[in-house]
Order: structure tokens, then sequence, then C-alpha cells
């Protein structure tokens, strides 16, 4: 596994931490190039004709396939050992953490002045957030297990590079380079002023903005103090300027019209039905006339036949990923339409794909974030 | 400095969700992690070897058969203590995440997705 760079805040790793990380990394890396596509031949060769003989017809919704893949002992296998290979992530990183707390919170309480931290100890973490670990990572984002924590931004940091399988660059920031590609592709001439990410944990995302537009002003938000302080910490360390503060991006306390950009990156599949169209409807309060929204999430079932629907939501029942069941089906631009943006001005778009860099299996694959576009 | 409180911290090891059930047995899903952390585990070792036996040869340290012949000092007897009992626990974490959310509060459904 080629290494994150380093920077102040990430957790040093000894011997064995280092190989054993590299170890499920190239664990996941077999399993997704080797293991996973078997499930096509098992679906075509013996689900599907079993199916056909019992029911006479094909099965007609990712659901139906659901129902009979789950039953399949190459299929069982496979995702056993995928939930397997996600537990595998958080237990290699959180040695060198644990071992390292105190040093890592004493760093993170004298950061560099560029940005700045503001955080709100009387917020309610939402139900979404706490009904299960998301992602699998124990005690989530936004749990503190002692003052000033900053375990789980500094397990975030190393755990979704492993995650992604390198995917997410040595900066752990390719979310970040693709909305600002995304973002500089469609207005090659904007110069925005004042930009917010939603749901930024530890800020990979707004970092790398700040980190390419230094006159602009780049706050991000979360709902997690950990993840928050770290992020804060990592930021300055990289010398970037980012206003981090704790808030819930369904309601924040920033001035109505205050914002150029509000943005975020695969946070509405961890929201509610609920949540998520507070989140747009409060984007479009933040933003200038003018402003642009993006919130970029993953692919929704539109148009997928009924096995990769089936296959492509793994995550919802095997990684506490529960919202995403329902944010599959639903209709973005109503969403848009109902925070009060015109119809002209909602424009559905996709971007992608420098996510995967060619040490992962999934470099050719022409994998595409949808990003929920509207300009107020 | 830090506190001393600070060093003792224990970081949470289980996350709280329901774990699917894979197989019919739910023994063999534990079986499965248990094979599963033995293979991290060893190659965790052996890249560990390989990388003594690099600064051997680089470094003309001692002989390999020194290894062989190796008397273990209490104190060195201790840390290997240690160091089993740690990966017993790991191989074996599939066993205490049962006992972990059996502890833990909520029954972690996400309430939210029926409103």
């Amino acid at each position: 596994m080629i290494p994150l760079s380093d920077h102040s805040m990430l957790a040093k790793r000894v011997h064995d931490e280092e190989s054993r990380q590299s170890f499920v990394n190239d664990f996941r890396v077999h399993l997704a190039s080797q293991v996973f596509p078997g499930n096509f031949p098992t679906y075509y060769n013996r689900v599907l004709p079993q199916f056909i003989k019992d029911k006479g017809r094909e099965p007609e919704t990712r659901h139906e396939v659901r129902r009979v893949m789950t039953h399949d002992p190459y299929y069982s296998f496979w995702s056993a050992m995928q939930r397997n290979s996600q537990e595998m992530i958080w237990d290699s990183v959180i040695d060198s953490v644990e071992r390292q707390l105190p040093e890592l919170i004493e760093k993170s309480r004298k950061p560099g002045n560029k940005g700045s931290l503001t955080l709100d100890p009387d917020l309610e973490t939402p139900k979404y957030h706490v009904a299960a670990d998301i992602h699998l990572q124990p005690g989530a984002y936004h749990s503190d297990q002692i003052d000033d924590d900053v375990a789980a931004g500094a397990m975030y940091d190393w755990g979704t590079y492993i995650y992604s399988m390198g995917g997410l660059g040595t900066g752990n920031n390719a979310l970040g380079q693709i909305t600002y590609g995304f973002f500089k592709n469609e207005f090659p001439d904007a110069k925005p002023k004042r930009i917010l990410d939603m749901g930024c944990t530890i800020g990979g995302s707004i970092t790398y903005w700040a980190q390419q537009m230094p006159d602009a002003e780049c706050h991000g938000l979360d709902v997690g103090a950990p993840v928050l302080r770290y992020g804060h910490a990592r930021a300055e360390a990289l010398g970037a300027a980012v206003h981090f503060s704790q808030q819930n991006a369904e309601h924040t306390n920033f001035e109505d019209e205050s914002f150029d950009i509000v943005m975020s990156h695969i946070l509405l599949h961890e929201t509610s039905r609920t949540a998520i169209q507070n989140v747009f409807n409060e984007s479009y309060r933040l933003l200038k006339p003018g402003g642009v929204m993006m919130h970029m999430d993953l692919p929704q079932a539109h148009g997928q036949p009924p096995l990769e629907g089936f296959l492509f939501e793994w995550e919802i029942y095997n990684n506490n990923e529960h919202f995403f069941a329902q944010l599959r089906d639903m209709d973005m631009p109503e969403l848009c339409r109902k925070a009060g943006f015109k119809d002209e001005n909602i424009l559905p778009k996709s971007a992608g794909s420098f996510w995967m860099e060619d040490q992962t299996p999934y470099a050719d694959d022409g994998f595409e974030f949808p990003i929920t576009m509207a300009i107020k | 400095m830090p506190k001393d409180d600070q060093k003792k911290i224990k970081l949470p090891r289980t996350a709280k969700g329901k774990k699917p059930q894979y197989f019919a047995d739910p023994t063999v899903d534990k079986l499965l992690s248990m094979v599963l952390t033995l293979m991290g585990e060893l190659s965790v070792t052996r890249d560990r070897l390989d990388t003594v036996e690099r600064l051997i040869e680089s470094n003309g340290l001692f002989k390999v058969d020194d290894i062989e012949h190796y008397e273990i000092p209490d104190d060195v007897n201790a840390v290997r203590t240690e160091r089993r009992s740690a990966y017993i626990a790991r191989v074996l974490k599939t066993v205490q995440d049962e006992l972990d959310s059996l502890q833990q509060k909520g029954d972690g459904k996400n309430t939210e997705l029926e409103d």
C-alpha cells in the first residue's frame, strides 16, 4: 500500500501496524478484483436460471434479486468476507491512534492560526447519526472518549484511505479534487469569495479547495467534534485556512445569502428523509443570488439493471448506510424545487473519476458521482 | 505532558449497529472472522520476519543460528505474554463483538427511516 502523505497530525505506524493495514488494503483489493466479479456468473449461471424455473420470468427489481442472491453460497461468502474486511480496516488503524492519542491531542491544542475552530458542546447529534456507527467506525464520528478527543478524526484519516484502497489519493482529498475540477469546468471564470462544505468530517475536500483558492473564505461544518478538532489541526498542518464549526447542516447559524458555493461530499446518504430536505432548504437560504449548490453523492437506482442495482446496495445492509436505501429512489430535482430553486436552474450532473487511481481495481470502470447542482 | 488518565484511554472497538448474519449457523460467521484475522496476522508476522532478515543481512548483526538458541530473559517473556494475549484477543474479536453489542444502548436501527 502506498502510504498517505505525511503531516504532523497523521498517526504514525510502527512496523506491525503498517503491515496490518497493508494486509487489509491488499485483501480488499483481492476481494474487489478477484472475488466480487464472481457474483455475475453466480447470478447468470445459477441464481437466474433457478428464478426463471420457479417463476417463469426474470426478476424485475433489485429487491427481487436481493431475496434470491442473499441465499446463494458464493454471494454470502463474498459478502461475509467484505463485511469482515470493513471491520478489519478499523481494527488495523485503532492501535496506532490509541497509542498516540495523548500526543495527538496535545498537538491539536496548538495548531496554526490560519483558520479557526468553533465547537458547540450543546449541539444535539441527530438521530440518524447516533442510531448506528456509520461505516462501522467504532464510536462513530461524533463520540468523545476523552476531553478534546481527536481519535475519531485520526482513525478516519487512515481508515477512509484504506477503505478506498488508496483511491482517495495520498492527500486523502480526491472527492474535493472532483468537485473542484467539476466547478472549474462548469464556471471557468467564477471567483467565489465564500464557500461552505457541509458534513466535512476531517475536511479533506474543503482543505483542498482552500489550497486551490487561498483568497476565498472556506468553511467546513460537521456535527462531530473529534473529527473537526482533527480536521482543523490537519488543515493548519497543511498550511490551509479553513474555518471549521460544529453545526448541523439542516439548520446553521450562518446569515442568509452569505455563500457563493454550498456543497457536500457524500453527506446526503448519511441523513434522513426529513433531514435531506432541510439540508437543501438550508443550502438555498445560505446562497447568495447566483450562488451554486453542489451536493455530490452516490449513484441512484434509476437506470441500473436489477443485478447491478442490488450489488451496488451492499453497503446499505452491511456497512450501516441505512438511509442510502431511500436516497436511491428519491427525486433530487424535486428536493431542489421544494427548497426554492427554479426549474431552469436545477441542473443534475455527474463527475468523476480520478477517485480511483491506478492502484485500485476500479481504475477503469468509469465510476461517476452524481452531483445535484442548482443555481439560486 | 499528557495527564495520567489520558494514558489509559481505551477506544471502543465494536461498531454500534446490527451485524448481519451471513451463514445458517452463526458459528460459521465467527469462524470466518477468525480465519481472516489469522490470515492477516500471519501476513504481519511474515512481513516482520522479512524485515528482520533484511536487517540481519544488511548489518551483519548476528547469525540466524543465534535465533535457534536464544534464551528468553524475564522481561522479554513478559512482553511476549502481553503480545500473545493481545493477539488472541484480536483473533477472537468476533466473540467480543457479540458481547459488546449486547451491552450497547439502543438497537442500532435508524428510527428516522420511518419518518
